[in-house]
C-alpha cells in the first residue's frame, strides 16, 4: 500500500514518504502546520488514493475522547423505558440498540483498513488526548457498560492534524509520528495553483506570487494562506486582467486580507509610501 | 550501527527514548530506509516529536553521518567544496579512479554532492558491525532535479531537495527552543496551575443522580445535570518583555511561559514594556499592538496574569505623559490603565521574577504596583499564592486603588 499523491493534491516528496512510512509502520501520523497546507486534505486524498472508506473526526473542545469510540444514549433508553419504544425498532433491554459508535469505533468495526482522521486534535483537553492514547495504539476500546472489549478489526490509517494552539502532552506525541508542514515556498505554490487553475497565465501566477509573499511578510495579524491566493487568483482571472496589481494598488485585496486591521495597517503602509 | 548517533540526539537535548529506538529498527527490517534520504526522514520522524527538536535533530544528523562538526552547518556552496570532510571524500574517489579531481571539480555540484552523501551516509551506518541496511540501488524519493523535465517553472533555487538540501536550509531553526530546561521547582510550581477551579455549564447528564430522583418520583423522569470538571479556563497572559530591567529575568520567565502553554483551553500572550499604557502588543517584538479597549472587552472570568518586575521610573507609572496613549491621544498615566484592567478582571495577579525580600529595595514602583494587582514572586509558594488568589477571584485584601477611582469616576474609559 503506497500513497503516491493524487492529480489534484501536490504532494511533497518529503511529505510522501512520512506517509508511505506512517502507513507501513501502523503508527498514527500528527501533521501541524498553518492553515492552507493542506493537513485535513491529505488524510482525504490518502483515502481517494487508496480507495478507502475515511471516516473523520473534527474535534471540539468539549470532546472528551471516549465519544469519538462510542456513546451511549441513556437518555433516549430511560425515555423508552417510561413511555415505550413503539415502533422505532429499539429494545429497551438490549443495550446495544443504544450505542452509537463514533468515528474511531466505526474504524475499528469495519470490515477493511480505514483512513481516520482526527482534525484538530489540539482544541480537545490534554485529558482528552490521553484517554485516545491508548486507545488508538491498541487499537481497541472498552464499552465500559458492558464491560466488552471492542477490538480493530483493522488498525486504520490515523491521521492527526494540530494547528498547535496549544501544546499536546508528551506521551501523546511519543505514540505518534510528527511532521510540521512548512509553508510551501514560492515553487512548490506554483504546482498547487496549477492544479486548481490548470489555465492560469503564467505571467499572471508570476507576478502574483511575488505580491503574495510579501504580503505575508508585512505581520498581519492574520496572513494571508493558500486558500485567500486561491481566492485571489481566482478572482483576477474572472476579472481577466493580466496584472495583479493596477498603478500600485492591490486588485481584489479584500480576498487577501480578511481582518479590518490588516486592511488598515496595509493601507495606512501603502500610503506612506512603504 | 546507529546507537551513537541516538546518544547524541540524547546530549543535543531531543529526549530518545529506548521505546523509540527499537521502533527505528522495527522500520529498518521492514526495509523502510533504502537510501540515504528516507533514512534522514525514517529517524526523524521515529526520534523527534517537537517542532522545537527538529532543528537540533537535522544538525545533529549533519554532525553525525557528514562529519561537519557541531554549529557548523553542510553548506550546498563553494564553501562545502572545502569541508573536510568533503574533501576526505574526494580525494577517495579520485584513488577509487573516479577521475581526476579537476574533472570531478567540472561535474555540477549538486550531483556532486549527492554521490557525497549517498557514500558518506552508508559508511556512517555500517560503523560497527556492518549493519546491511541499504537495499541495492535505492533510488531517492527526492529524484534528481525532477520538475524541470515536467515543464514547472523553477522559481528561485534548484528544485533538487535532497535531505542535505533540506538540512541546509534549516527551516526549523526558527522553531528550536535553545533554552535548555532546568529549575525542576518551575515544573512543580506550573502544575500548580493546573488547580484553577473549573467553570465550566452544568452540561453533564447525572446519571445516577437522575435514576435516584425519578424513582422516587414515581418514575416521572427528572434529569439532573452537573457541572463538568475540566479546565473550561481563558487565560491572558500580559509578560513584559523590554527593557534592561528586565534581561535577568526573561530566561525564567521564559521557561514559565513555555510551559504554562498547554495548561489552557484559551491562552493568549501579550507583551509590554515596563507599564502598561493604551495598547500591549501581540508579538514578542512589541511590533503589532493590541488595543487596550480591546483586551477590556474579553469576558472578565478571564484569568489575566502579568509578568514583570513592576520595576520603573515613577513618571511611567504616575504622569499623564509617562506615555501617550495609543488611539485616542488621550493622556492617561500607566497607572490608570492598570486599575482599570484590575477592575475589568477581578481574577488577575501579577508575578514578579524579583525575589519578594527585595521588593522594597528594589523599586518604589513595585510597591505602588503591588497596591493595585496582588503580586506574588515567581517562587513554588509565589505562584500557588496566586492561583489560590484567581480561584478565589475579587479582591481579598481590599485594593483602595480600584474603589477609590471607581468612586471618582476617573477610570479612563474604554474603547
Amino acid at each position: 500500500m503506497r500513497f503516491l499523491g493524487t492529480d489534484r493534491y501536490y504532494l511533497n516528496p518529503e511529505l510522501r514518504e512520512i506517509v508511505n512510512i506512517a502507513i507501513a509502520m501502523e503508527k498514527p501520523l500528527l501533521v501541524t502546520g498553518e492553515a492552507g497546507t493542506g493537513k485535513t486534505q491529505l488524510a482525504f486524498e490518502i483515502a481517494r488514493a487508496l480507495g478507502l472508506v475515511l471516516e473523520e473526526a473534527r474535534c471540539k473542545s468539549t470532546f472528551k475522547g471516549e465519544e469519538l469510540c462510542y456513546v451511549y444514549d441513556t437518555v433516549l433508553r430511560l425515555n423508552d423505558s417510561r413511555f415505550g419504544t413503539r415502533d422505532s425498532g429499539r429494545d429497551v433491554n438490549n443495550i446495544w440498540d443504544y450505542l452509537r459508535f463514533g468515528p474511531i469505533g466505526r474504524a475499528f468495526q469495519a470490515e477493511g483498513r480505514c483512513v481516520l482522521l482526527l482534525d484538530e486534535i489540539d482544541k480537545t483537553d490534554s485529558d482528552t488526548q490521553d484517554n485516545l492514547l491508548d486507545v488508538l495504539e491498541d487499537g481497541s476500546f472498552i464499552i465500559r457498560e458492558i464491560n466488552y472489549k471492542l477490538k480493530a478489526k483493522q488498525k486504520p490509517i490515523t491521521m492527526i492534524t494540530s494547528n498547535a494552539k496549544r501544546e499536546l502532552s508528551d506521551p501523546f506525541l511519543r505514540r505518534c509520528y510528527c511532521h510540521h508542514i512548512p509553508f510551501p515556498d514560492m515553487e512548490e505554490m506554483t504546482r498547487i495553483v496549477r492544479l486548481h487553475y490548470s489555465k492560469i497565465p503564467a505571467p499572471l501566477l508570476d507576478a502574483a506570487l511575488p505580491t503574495f509573499y510579501r504580503l505575508r511578510q508585512m505581520g498581519f495579524e492574520k496572513p494571508p494562506a493558500t486558500g485567500e491566493l486561491l481566492d485571489w487568483l481566482g478572482a483576477l482571472q474572472l476579472d481577466g486582467v493580466t496584472r495583479p496589481v493596477d498603478r500600485g494598488r492591490i486588485l481584489h485585496l479584500g480576498t487577501l486580507l480578511k481582518r479590518a486591521q490588516d486592511l488598515l495597517k496595509y493601507k495606512s503602509r501603502e500610503s506612506s509610501g512603504a | 550501527m546507529f546507537i551513537p548517533f541516538f546518544q547524541l540526539l540524547r546530549d543535543q537535548g531531543v529526549p530518545v527514548s529506548l521505546r523509540h529506538v527499537l521502533e527505528f529498527y522495527e522500520a529498518l527490517e521492514k526495509g523502510l530506509a533504502p537510501d540515504p534520504d528516507r533514512l534522514f526522514i525514517l529517524l526523524r520522524l521515529t526520534c523527534v516529536k517537537k517542532l522545537e527538536h527538529f532543528d537540533a535533530f537535522e544538525q545533529t544528523f549533519a554532525a553525525y553521518f557528514l562529519d561537519a562538526g557541531h554549529g557548523s552547518v553542510p553548506r550546498l556552496t563553494r564553501d562545502f567544496w572545502e569541508s573536510k570532510a568533503f574533501r576526505r571524500w574526494l580525494e577517495e574517489e579520485v584513488r577509487r579512479g573516479a577521475g581526476a579531481e579537476e574533472d570531478l571539480a567540472r561535474l555540477p555540484l549538486e550531483d556532486l554532492l549527492r554521490r557525497f552523501w549517498e557514500v558518506a551516509v552508508k559508511q556512517a551506518g555500517k560503523h560497527e558491525g556492518g549493519h546491511t541496511w541499504i537495499g541495492s540501488g535505492g533510488t531517492s524519493p527526492f529524484g534528481h532535479s525532477g520538475s524541470e523535465r515536467e515543464g514547472v517553472r523553477v522559481h528561485g533555487e534548484s528544485v533538487h531537495r535532497s535531505a542535505l538540501k533540506l538540512i541546509e536550509a534549516r527551516r526549523y531553526v526558527d522553531y528550536a527552543a535553545t533554552a535548555t530546561l532546568r529549575a525542576e521547582n518551575i515544573r512543580q510550581a506550573l502544575a500548580a496551575l493546573k488547580h484553577m477551579v473549573p467553570a465550566g455549564p452544568a452540561t453533564e447528564l447525572d446519571v445516577e443522580e437522575t435514576v435516584n430522583r425519578s424513582s422516587r418520583n414515581g418514575g416521572e423522569i427528572e434529569l439532573i445535570f452537573r457541572r463538568e470538571l475540566r479546565d473550561r479556563i481563558q487565560v491572558a497572559v500580559l509578560l513584559d518583555n523590554g527593557g534592561s530591567s528586565m534581561v535577568p529575568y526573561v530566561d525564567l520567565v521564559k521557561l514559565v511561559f513555555a510551559k504554562m502553554r498547554d495548561q489552557f483551553r484559551d491562552l493568549d500572550y501579550y507583551y509590554f514594556h515596563n507599564c502598561i499604557y493604551g495598547c500591549v502588543y501581540s508579538d514578542p517584538q512589541r511590533r503589532a499592538p493590541y488595543p487596550l479597549h480591546q483586551l477590556l472587552r474579553r469576558d472578565p472570568e478571564t484569568r489575566l496574569i502579568i509578568i514583570g518586575d513592576a520595576n520603573m521610573a515613577p513618571a511611567e507609572l504616575l504622569l499623564s505623559n509617562g506615555a501617550i496613549d495609543y488611539f485616542s491621544k488621550l493622556r492617561v498615566p500607566g497607572r490608570e490603565w492598570l486599575l482599570q484592567l484590575r477592575s475589568h478582571f477581578p481574577r488577575s495577579v501579577w508575578l514578579n521574577p524579583i525575589p519578594r525580600s527585595r521588593w522594597s529595595r528594589e523599586s518604589a514602583t513595585i510597591k505602588s504596583i503591588g497596591q493595585i494587582f496582588p503580586m506574588e514572586d515567581l517562587t513554588l509558594s509565589g505562584i500557588r499564592q496566586a492561583v489560590d488568589g484567581l480561584n478565589a477571584g475579587g479582591a481579598p485584601r481590599g485594593y483602595r486603588g480600584v474603589r477609590e477611582a471607581k468612586e471618582k469616576g476617573s477610570l479612563p474609559r474604554s474603547g
